[in-house]
């Protein structure tokens, strides 16, 4: 079973108006299980609106949804997925570890449980030792790693992540990455996502899927495959290569369109 | 359009609150434990709203002027008060932004004043300044001193945090031009602090008219509008639609004195969004 | 040092500004109905101590009542706004409008309508102008929602009233403060003054006037001096609860 099947999906916003926008025409993903997926384009084209669609964040003009088998909605509800945004977003008020507990405690799970298992996820992302500070005492690297935390909570099949690292330093961006990697490979999380980084797709994806505006769709998707994913990867031909191919797919995409 | 549909529909809940309390609340008002907890419906405490309107067009005393021109003239009396002293509160208030913010050992040192001044009723001052009149200046200015007290304190965080609201770019940018404090000050910093500044100054009108009245009374000045509120309440048990006639007028001089400094801003605020400002 | 630095300029501008007081009033032999000496005033507040601490805890119990009215009533109309957006397009102007009205005039006819011998007038005065900054603040509080914990909220599948209760208002809850710490000094000066328009003759502000109608001065400025530290109290007391409600406010580490 594949984890996300997106099939036919228009979406258009504004229908009907004079500022009418469609902004997804004729999508068609598959993310298989345990695949990490990573969707690059210019401005507009999109991604960010798809990642919501299979978020059931807002629902598609025409055709469906299916994450792990059920529709978009159900998955919701089920809390089928974890999501994460460019902004942390954590709740002020909360402490670090009441931050990661939410999505449990709405899930109806009991005190001690989901405590523990926020300390898990917590340590996970290397912040065992913050769970009591509040997130304005934490620098932006760390919110960050909280709000991956958060989305790990519910131990979810999928992770839906739309430009978690964009507002980071690349120090800082290399890092969570690698920590990302491992993460996923440890729990075996699909993952869907967003980044306006062609390296940073490369380096993380499974598969590359390389979408262009005007309408948005979806115009390559490159297997990426690289040997090794750590500091050797990052230096190794393969890697650079694969840059190459993704940044000419993401050149070549308006070409396509006007032909 | 829809807000003087707003302002209609209020009214018109209010006035039915009002009229709907006194038939069905007991003449003698509700007491619970002691305590009336509830005011007194009958004509006495709550006159009828036509009554009041009625009152406002029959003389005041036997053979004297409608009621309306004294309240409208009381009202006048009140306004020039209340004027002069937004005018030198708010002067005042510019003047000390604009020291504490070329000097932060200004406004560490006087910040803190600023602010407890607020937090301290100081008002309560008002029957002492009241001494002044007639010594060291006239009566009326000594209501002015004590609207302008109110008045100056919104006006000086105002502009304080509207002038320290230039980005450090911005300021930066004045710097690589070679502009030096007073360049900077009028050419980013002034108009930088425009959106700051509207929103204090009315609340600084608001607080020179409470100012206004409040000074009326605790001095004793007559002829104005806080003065009539007293001295018609006197008449309560003879002739309870009377105060309630010097409350329209008080009403109407917030409104007139909210409307006139909003009127100030007009011509600036153009295309400029408006910040809230938070006093305390 | 950093304390140093924030807390010795205004106790040298305030040690500076009471030792010129003095100084300019003794040396230029100001008439005590104009300004009295620092020291007379302190001579005065120890000899009338008994007095000043008892109207200050008269005006104080109805600043207290009075705000704690108030504020609830704020809080609970603004929820009740809140939750339906018309409602809170009509009041807020409606509130700026209520806003720019001498509130406090009402006293002399709240006096009418209750009884000039209780304190229930001054008490409600004192509420309808502490309820405006709340009102208005707790309103701005809850319309602004961050987007961002909408959209979590919405991925959580959370029910309006989870939203609302894990939301909505702990993000209100600076925004109340903000009302809350307006309303404070607010409620003193509410209380203090509304007896200036007549009715019971137990707190500071009519000790105030009878005080002033007696030429004596010096007392006077001793019972304004009690004002000022029953409205400091008033202030610090709110400071101290917004500092206990909400812990995540200080920035402990960059």
């Amino acid at each position: 079973m594949s984890a996300v099947v997106v099939s036919s999906v228009t979406k258009t916003f504004n229908q009907g108006r004079t500022d009418e926008v469609v902004a997804l025409s004729d999508v068609d993903l598959t993310v298989g299980d345990g695949e990490f997926v990573s969707l690059i384009g210019p401005s507009g084209c999109g991604k960010s609106t798809l990642l919501r669609l299979i978020a059931d964040l807002i629902p598609p003009s025409t055709g469906t949804v299916t994450v792990a088998g059920k529709g978009a909605g159900t998955a919701r509800k089920e809390q089928a997925y974890g999501i994460a945004f460019q902004q942390a977003g954590l709740f002020e008020w909360r402490t670090v570890l009441r931050n990661v507990e939410l999505p449990l405690e709405l899930r109806g799970m009991t005190k001690a449980a989901r405590r523990t298992r926020a300390e898990q996820m917590l340590a996970l992302v290397g912040l065992e030792d913050f769970g009591g500070h509040y997130p304005a005492q934490l620098s932006g690297g760390m919110q960050q790693r909280v709000a991956i935390a958060r989305a790990l909570a519910v131990q979810p099949p999928l992770l839906l992540m739309d430009e978690p690292f964009g507002a980071l330093d690349e120090m800082t961006r290399e890092r969570l990455q690698s920590e990302l990697l491992g993460i996923c490979a440890k729990t075996g999380t699909s993952t869907v996502f967003v980044t306006h980084s062609i390296s940073e797709a490369v380096f993380l994806s499974d598969r590359v899927v390389v979408m262009s505006a005007r309408p948005g769709r979806i115009t390559a998707s490159i297997t990426v495959g690289l040997p090794s994913r750590d500091d050797a990867g990052r230096q190794s031909p393969a890697y650079f290569d694969k840059i190459t191919e993704v940044r000419q797919a993401l050149r070549g995409a308006p070409l396509k369109t006007a032909s | 359009m829809r807000k003087v549909l707003y302002a209609v529909i209020g009214l018109a809940v209010a006035v039915a609150l009002w009229e709907g309390y006194k038939v069905v609340g007991s003449p003698d008002g509700t007491v619970l434990f002691g305590v009336r907890v509830l005011p007194r419906a009958d004509d006495l405490s709550m006159p009828h709203v036509w009554t009041v309107l009625d009152r406002l067009g029959r003389p005041e005393l036997t053979g004297g002027r409608p009621v309306w021109i004294v309240v409208v003239q009381a009202c006048l009396f009140t306004l020039g008060i209340t004027a002069a002293g937004f005018v030198i509160g708010a002067l005042v208030g510019l003047l000390l932004a604009v020291a504490m913010e070329r000097f932060r050992i200004v406004e560490r040192g006087l910040l803190p004043y600023v602010i407890l001044s607020q937090t301290v009723p100081l008002v309560a001052l008002a029957p002492l300044v009241a001494g002044w009149g007639g010594t060291i200046m006239p009566a009326w200015a000594t209501v002015s001193v004590i609207a302008a007290y109110l008045a100056f304190f919104p006006v000086a965080v105002g502009m304080l945090r509207g002038l320290q609201s230039p980005s450090a770019s911005g300021v930066e940018l004045m710097r690589s031009y070679a502009a030096g404090w007073w360049r900077t000050l009028v050419k980013l910093r002034f108009p930088a602090s425009l959106p700051y500044l509207f929103p204090a100054l009315r609340l600084a009108g608001a607080a020179a008219v409470v100012g206004a009245v409040v000074g009326e009374i605790s001095t004793g000045t007559r002829g104005g509008i806080g003065r009539l509120i007293i001295e018609y309440s006197r008449e309560a048990t003879s002739d309870p639609a009377k105060v309630y006639t010097a409350m329209l007028g008080a009403a109407l001089l917030g409104l007139v004195v909210a409307g006139l400094v909003s009127l100030l801003e007009l011509p600036l605020m153009r295309h400029r969004r408006h910040v809230e400002v938070v006093t305390l | 040092m950093k304390w140093a630095r924030s807390v010795l300029p205004p106790v040298a501008v305030g040690i500076a500004a009471i030792v010129a007081w003095e100084l300019i009033v003794s040396l230029g032999r100001i008439a005590p109905f104009i300004l009295p000496a620092p020291s007379a005033i302190w001579r005065e507040l120890v000899a009338q101590r008994q007095n000043v601490w008892e109207a200050a805890l008269a005006s104080g119990a109805n600043a207290l009542i009075g705000l704690a009215g108030g504020a609830v009533l704020g809080v609970l109309a603004a929820m009740a706004a809140s939750r339906f957006r018309p409602l809170t397009e009509v009041s807020l102007p409606f509130a700026a409008v209520l806003n720019a009205l001498p509130i406090i005039a009402l006293a002399p006819i709240l006096n009418n309508m209750f009884e000039s011998t209780s304190s229930i007038p001054r008490r409600l005065v004192t509420a309808i102008i502490v309820f405006f900054p709340v009102f208005v603040n707790t309103l701005r509080g809850l319309r602004e929602v961050d987007p961002l914990h909408q959209e979590l909220m919405h991925t959580y599948a959370a029910s309006g009233w989870t939203f609302a209760r894990k939301v909505r208002l702990p993000g209100a809850l600076p925004y109340v403060f903000t009302g809350l710490r307006q309303a404070s000094s607010l409620a003193v000066i509410a209380a203090v003054v509304a007896e200036y328009f007549g009715g019971l003759q137990t707190g500071l502000g009519s000790r105030i006037t009878s005080a002033a109608a007696f030429t004596a001065y010096p007392r006077a400025w001793a019972f304004v001096v009690g004002a000022c530290l029953l409205g400091l109290a008033f202030y610090l007391t709110t400071l101290l609860l917004e500092r206990l409600a909400m812990p995540w406010r200080t920035r402990l580490i960059a």
